[in-house]
């Protein structure tokens, strides 16, 4: 047979190092090639992870036992000899930027489940990259600041078997530096400046959002087929809205950027929710930014405590509880119905005691033995604050049921101290705990960590104390609300929100928030600009994990929706870019897309698919045949 | 006639009383007198025949017989209530100085009197709270003796039995240990409150019962499921009806149902049904008409099982529940305005919205109308005519304990029933979220395994019981109707037997005959057969007067008793199988523990009750049933049984008791009650030593007339 010369560059000799040359014949086969040409580099060094990229075509050579002639390579051809793994910057969900190896010649499907081991994510299937949005050159000086985690130091084989220490990946005990990037991985970061907040993109509207997922890479081609180059930036994010499993044992990293991810979605009003639904998120991320940072005692110590011991820890708050809180406060009552006065006026002064779930007042101090003026039970009531540090007002008002309606209360207290202890104990009264419940103290604790927010942030122009109880609440909401609302106006709306949260624990916030995140009428759509067959005009197309809707730009409503599991089978017709779906009942649609490739609309649909199949079957493993049976497409077949 | 079927009884020892308040007292009295009279005459049409007394007369006697309550009642407050108190607090005081005493590192010095003074504060909202149990009994000793067996049982026995000779200080340390754990549990107890409810049913007539601030719908339904043997399936619930505001909601199973009560007003006019209510659960049958109401209905109808279980799938089992996303325009009345106006509204999971004149829909534009953190839904009930709403249709949402007009209630109108139905149930998944769905599985656990239990329960009830009536009436009849042929009416329907004959022989019912009869016969058997010695300290406990009154002292040696009962449960050497012997243990007891456990072991009871059920039916007893095998022959025989009783008791802890006369008849009730709990077993009822009472009560009656 005839023997021919190969060209091969071989990346790693340099850039500028001329192509290797080797006299082949077309029945040898891919090893043989690699084989000549380690050869003939005469490099000694471990090799295996190098193959062949054959250029003009966009393709790997990595069937070596295929001949060249099978692959149809001629002398023409332009090879390239390079490893499979490559550096790669992973903008992760919580903002932060990870150097990593990535593989480079597996469909990117593939690529997603080893960066997911590395980082110790399980259900790799949900998440995917994506291009990131270009940004104006004039950032490009602010990127190189960045801070960088370097991942790509990690041994590739330690990744494939991956065992934990410690619970976590081992290759994240081997240094305080790689330690320090797991925990950057698997805590939440601190809220983010305001103006941070303001200056990323946000999209404006559904075709915006539209245009963020026509950037979704194809998982059933490799990144080097997808134009993605050595040291090129993409995004890893969660794609696929079916959260599958979520067990925060195993699932540090993931819940934390799952949570990542939905905060910025807030934040940047990716997903709409109301006032009312910003501020419980605002009064979550707080409490998650603080609890985060004092978590490893909390884990222990609710666990360890022993029955009795914490009936007498309690019986002894209690006992505290009732001598020292009986203390002297101002009061007005408002008579029912009357419109609310605030002024210093009409406020008498009067003994007042907590017991149990209830406020007794008493004329004075001496009287407080006799029978109260009035006894108020706080169980069910509403409690909100109203409060102005600055001009020293503390007022709780009370919003107590009564049979007839609900009376309203104010009392006012004389300083911060007494406000926080009294405000604590009608918090917990309102709930019908008393104050030998185990959270009083850390709700006092916490009503005036937000005192000392609002404190800071109205007399804030000078020094502000780098203190990390001091956030800017203009951090936990989107811009819309920072003009709005100054902080000052802000701070007790999530105060008022924060005081349902205040006890949950790191896991059980995170949880809440994403729970409350999924409950958004809109959560899970990822949008499509399509073209419907015979429209004329562009429409949304809305693709949830069990649904399809169709929203009519002009109105911004949805017109229709479908469901998958009514569907009977879609089509892609790849010459037309056509996706063609069948529902049961002769329902037929088909619809051409404009804001991304029909692929990437065939593998939402397909991947949800895939999704509800995972808890039918039983076992761990991914079935990743079948994810590419269902999203790949005619290439994959 | 119903008027008041809120109530709140401690029948088994008035002493309790005292813990109210004098007016409260007698306001509750009152209030029993109607419950008592209202049962009495719906009673009267049924029961009449049997009890061969014409409808007219019993009426007429049974007021004559609240006379005597109320008499005696009054005496008590007068003459005994303070003794009682008196006895009490000096039982709590010595309990706490013994447990300062021991206790010296510990710092638990003054819970007990902490915990005693809340109850006489209770503002009127909160009448019923006070200290259930504690009272009447009012021995030191007896106290002791009770608290172990009612409360944990496990702990207590491993030590008292050690510490008398091993390794002391260790043991010591775990007494203590123990002791505050019991003295926290009491304190505990002590504060439960407990309601006689009455229950209407769809045939007219009404089932009482007792309900602990423990328990929950759930509970109180199997309760009703047993009394009235029903099909048991998922739709029955319990509504509570308000005809001032002319609302009515359905309870969640999951819910609390004393708090509810609590709110309501003392001339409250608000009743408790018990209902097959479809909408309750129509979400999980079809869950297509919530989730996908946008379709057609034809659609809807057609739709494959398959899918509806995969849109409960998709809904309640993710990690977030879903709430159907309405929007619908509905009227709404402007607060204190008599007009309805129109607005577009929105259900979100945080709350309803509305669209402002003039804006989008889009989420950020939304203006919050409710939340639900303290608000319940509600149907309202011909509104159109009471408020001149455009439709009959209407929901509201109020405070739970708003009871009357008021501008923090909201009103709104749907142009249909389909609509309010959607809204109602929207609201309460955003409300309840995941609860209601397994409300729903248990619900329907119950429905399948009440198949089987009502199989059981009678033919298990038949071997049992000698009497006949007991057959015909359990399987056949639903409500209680069907006693009227029985002869012997008061083994029939708890219900409406205990009722007419109660009243006036209060001071005899209290004796609790019918437990007596099956203690003595308890105490001989476990004595001789069972663990010889931790028996006979018991025994002697009870007898001795002077161990009683340093009661926490004597905690070791009541431990003991308890595991004596458990070893002698093992062997049923007692006819009464298992069940049976945890109630004789506290047969045995209860009148040592009198004092303060009284409150106790209700609960206690409650939470074994679990566990004893199933064992019941072997003996013969069925929990619930057992008792009317029991009173039946009691009925025969009231007189013997309750002598035996107040002999013991007195004896025992009486001696050393302040109170000399009156105290006597009370305090018998005391300590039959808690046999009778036991006995029953039943889901944690404790209205059964109330029924039971009364129903002796009546047959005495009947002996006499």
């Amino acid at each position: 047979m005839a023997v021919w010369d190969l060209s091969v560059t071989v990346e790693d000799l340099g850039s500028d190092a001329p192509p290797v040359t080797l006299s082949v014949a077309s029945d040898l086969h891919v090893g043989g090639v690699i084989l000549k040409l380690v050869e003939k580099t005469q490099i000694k060094r471990d090799w295996s992870d190098h193959a062949l990229w054959w250029e003009q075509k966009q393709r790997w050579l990595l069937r070596t036992a295929w001949t060249l002639e099978k692959y149809g390579i001629h002398a023409d051809a332009r090879l390239v000899f390079m490893p499979q793994h490559k550096p790669l910057k992973l903008c992760l969900p919580n903002g932060i930027t990870l150097k990593l190896r990535a593989c480079f010649s597996n469909p990117v499907f593939q690529t997603v489940m080893g960066i997911c081991r590395m980082l110790n994510i399980r259900h790799p299937e949900e998440l995917s990259l994506l291009r990131p949005i270009e940004q104006k050159k004039k950032k490009k000086d602010k990127d190189s600041a960045e801070e960088i985690y370097d991942l790509t130091e990690v041994p590739l084989s330690s990744v494939s078997r991956p065992c934990l220490y410690n619970g976590m990946p081992a290759h994240f005990a081997d240094s305080t530096q790689m330690e320090a990037i797991y925990k950057m991985l698997s805590v939440t970061q601190p809220p983010p400046a305001p103006e941070v907040i303001a200056k990323q993109y946000r999209p404006a509207s559904v075709v915006d959002k539209a245009h963020i997922h026509g950037r979704w890479l194809d998982s059933s081609r490799c990144l080097m087929q997808q134009g993605i180059q050595e040291n090129d930036r993409v995004w890893l994010r969660f794609k696929f809205y079916a959260f599958y499993d979520i067990e925060p044992k195993y699932d540090v990293v993931r819940l934390t950027q799952l949570y990542e991810q939905a905060r910025w979605a807030i934040l940047l009003e990716d997903i709409d929710c109301t006032e009312e639904e910003m501020m419980l998120f605002g009064a979550l991320q707080y409490h998650i930014s603080k609890v985060s940072q004092s978590e490893p005692q909390m884990l222990s110590s609710s666990a360890a405590m022993d029955d009795l011991e914490s009936a007498l820890q309690s019986l002894e708050v209690k006992m505290e509880g009732e001598t020292s809180t009986a203390s002297e406060m101002l009061v007005r009552q408002t008579e029912y119905l009357l419109p609310k006065r605030l002024t210093l006026k009409g406020y008498k002064q009067y003994w007042f005691k907590f017991q149990d779930t209830s406020i007794s007042y008493f004329k004075s101090k001496e009287e407080s033995i006799g029978e109260p003026i009035q006894q108020i039970n706080l169980k069910g009531c509403e409690v909100a604050p109203d409060v102005n540090v600055t001009a020293q007002k503390f007022l709780i008002r009370l919003l107590i049921p009564a049979p007839e309606g609900m009376n309203e209360v104010y009392l006012r207290c004389e300083n911060e101290q007494q406000y926080a202890q009294w405000m604590a104990a009608c918090r917990l009264g309102s709930k019908g705990k008393t104050l030998a419940d185990s959270s009083f103290q850390s709700e006092i604790q916490s009503i005036r960590s937000f005192l000392a927010m609002q404190k800071t942030s109205s007399s804030s122009h000078g020094n502000v104390p780098a203190n990390d109880e001091s956030i800017n609440t203009h951090s936990l909401v989107s811009p819309r609300y920072h003009k709005k609302y100054k902080t000052k106006q802000l701070t007790p709306r999530i105060l008022d929100a924060y005081q349902n949260v205040a006890q949950l624990s790191l896991t059980d916030a995170l949880m809440r928030f994403l729970q409350i995140w999924q409950a958004l009428p809109d959560f899970g759509l990822s949008y499509v600009v399509v073209r419907f067959k015979g429209s004329r005009k562009d429409e949304v197309m809305g693709i949830a994990p069990n649904r399809l809707i169709r929203i009519d730009l002009g109105v911004g409503d949805v017109v229709k929706t479908w469901r998958y599991n009514n569907m009977k089978q879609w089509n892609v017709n790849w010459d037309i870019r056509q996706v063609a779906i069948e529902f049961e009942g002769n329902v037929n649609i088909a619809f051409g897309c404009v804001t991304a490739d029909c692929k990437i609309v065939h593998e939402f649909i397909g991947g949800y698919i895939f999704m509800s199949t995972r808890s039918r079957e039983k076992s761990d493993t991914l079935n990743e045949e079948l994810f590419h049976k269902l999203t790949g497409g005619h290439e994959a077949l | 006639m119903f008027q008041c079927s809120q109530n709140v009884l401690w029948i088994n020892s008035l002493s309790l009383w005292w813990s109210c308040g004098c007016t409260d007292i007698v306001f509750m009295l009152l209030q029993t007198h109607c419950l008592v009279y209202s049962r009495l005459q719906s009673l009267g049409q049924e029961t009449v025949p049997p009890a061969s007394l014409p409808s007219t007369d019993t009426e007429v006697n049974f007021p004559i017989g609240f006379g005597d309550l109320n008499a005696n009642l009054h005496e008590l407050e007068d003459n005994d209530l303070d003794a009682l108190m008196a006895d009490l607090v000096a039982d709590l005081n010595a309990t706490e100085e013994k447990l300062a005493a021991e206790i010296e590192g510990l710092k638990v010095p003054s819970p007990p009197p902490s915990d005693l003074p809340p109850p006489p504060k209770g503002l009127s909202i909160q009448p019923a709270s006070s200290l259930a149990s504690p009272t009447s009994p009012a021995r030191g000793t007896s106290s002791n003796v009770s608290t172990p067996a009612s409360s944990t049982a496990s702990p207590l026995p491993p030590p008292p039995p050690q510490s008398s000779k091993p390794s002391k200080e260790e043991i010591e340390a775990q007494m203590k240990a123990d002791k505050i754990k019991l003295a926290l549990e009491k304190l505990k107890e002590a504060k439960v409150k407990k309601l006689v409810v009455k229950v209407l049913l769809n045939d007219g007539s009404s089932k009482t019962l007792m309900v602990d601030e423990r328990q929950n719908v759930r509970e109180v339904l199997e309760n009703l499921f047993e009394k009235t043997h029903c099909d048991c399936n998922v739709d029955w619930s319990l509504c509570e009806t308000n005809p001032e505001l002319q609302l009515e909601r359905t309870f969640e199973d999951h819910e609390n149902l004393v708090d509810p009560l609590l709110a309501w007003t003392r001339d409250s006019e608000n009743k408790i049904l018990f209902q097959e209510r479809g909408e309750k659960n129509e979400v999980f049958k079809n869950p297509q008409n919530f989730y996908l109401w946008k379709k057609d209905k034809r659609a809807l109808k057609e739709i494959k099982e398959k899918d509806k279980e995969l849109l409960i799938q998709e809904n309640f089992c993710g990690t977030s529940i879903i709430v159907p996303d309405l929007e619908a325009v509905l009227y709404l009345k402007e607060d204190g305005k008599k007009s309805w106006k129109q607005r577009l509204f929105q259900l979100r999971a945080s709350g309803i919205y509305y669209v402002p004149k003039g804006k989008t829909k889009s989420s950020r534009d939304l203006v919050c109308f409710v939340q639900f953190d303290n608000l319940n839904v509600y149907y309202g009930k011909d509104f159109k005519s009471k408020y001149k709403a455009p439709t009959d249709f209407c929901f509201v949402l109020k405070h739970p304990q708003i009871q009357k007009e008021s501008q923090y209630i909201k009103y709104l109108c749907c142009d249909d029933a389909w609509t309010m139905n959607l809204w109602v149930t929207g609201i309460r998944i955003a409300k309840y979220g995941v609860s209601l769905y397994e409300n729903y599985k248990t619900a329907e656990k119950s429905a399948v395994s009440s198949v089987w239990t009502n199989r059981s329960t009678p033919s298990s009830s038949n071997p049992s019981t000698p009497s006949p009536t007991i057959k015909a009436k359990s399987p056949s009849q639903a409500n209680g109707h069907a006693p009227k042929p029985q002869p012997g009416p008061v083994s029939q329907d708890f219900d409406n037997v205990p009722l007419p004959p109660p009243p006036p022989p209060m001071a005899d019912m209290l004796p609790p005959p019918p437990p007596d009869p099956v203690l003595p016969p308890l105490p001989p058997p476990l004595a001789a057969k069972s663990s010889p010695k931790p028996a006979t300290p018991q025994r002697h406990l009870p007898s001795n007067f002077p161990p009683p009154p340093p009661a926490m002292e004597n905690l070791p040696p009541p431990p003991p008793p308890p595991p004596i009962n458990d070893a002698s449960e093992a062997p049923p050497d007692f006819l009464p199988p298992p069940p049976p012997p945890p109630a004789a243990g506290y047969g045995s007891l209860p009148p040592p523990v009198s004092s303060l456990p009284p409150p106790p072991p209700p609960a206690s009871f409650g939470g074994m009750d679990l566990s004893l059920p199933p064992p019941p039916p072997d003996p013969g007893f069925l929990p619930p049933p057992p008792p009317r095998p029991m009173f039946t022959g009691a009925g025969g025989a009231p007189p013997p049984p309750p002598p035996p009783p107040p002999p013991l008791q007195p004896a025992a802890p009486r001696p050393a008791a302040v109170r000399p006369t009156g105290s006597v008849k009370k305090m018998p009730p005391a300590p039959p009650k808690r046999t009778t709990p036991a006995q029953h077993g039943g889901g944690g009822d404790g209205g059964g030593d109330f029924m039971s009472e009364l129903m002796l009560a009546m047959n005495k009656k009947r002996g006499n007339n």
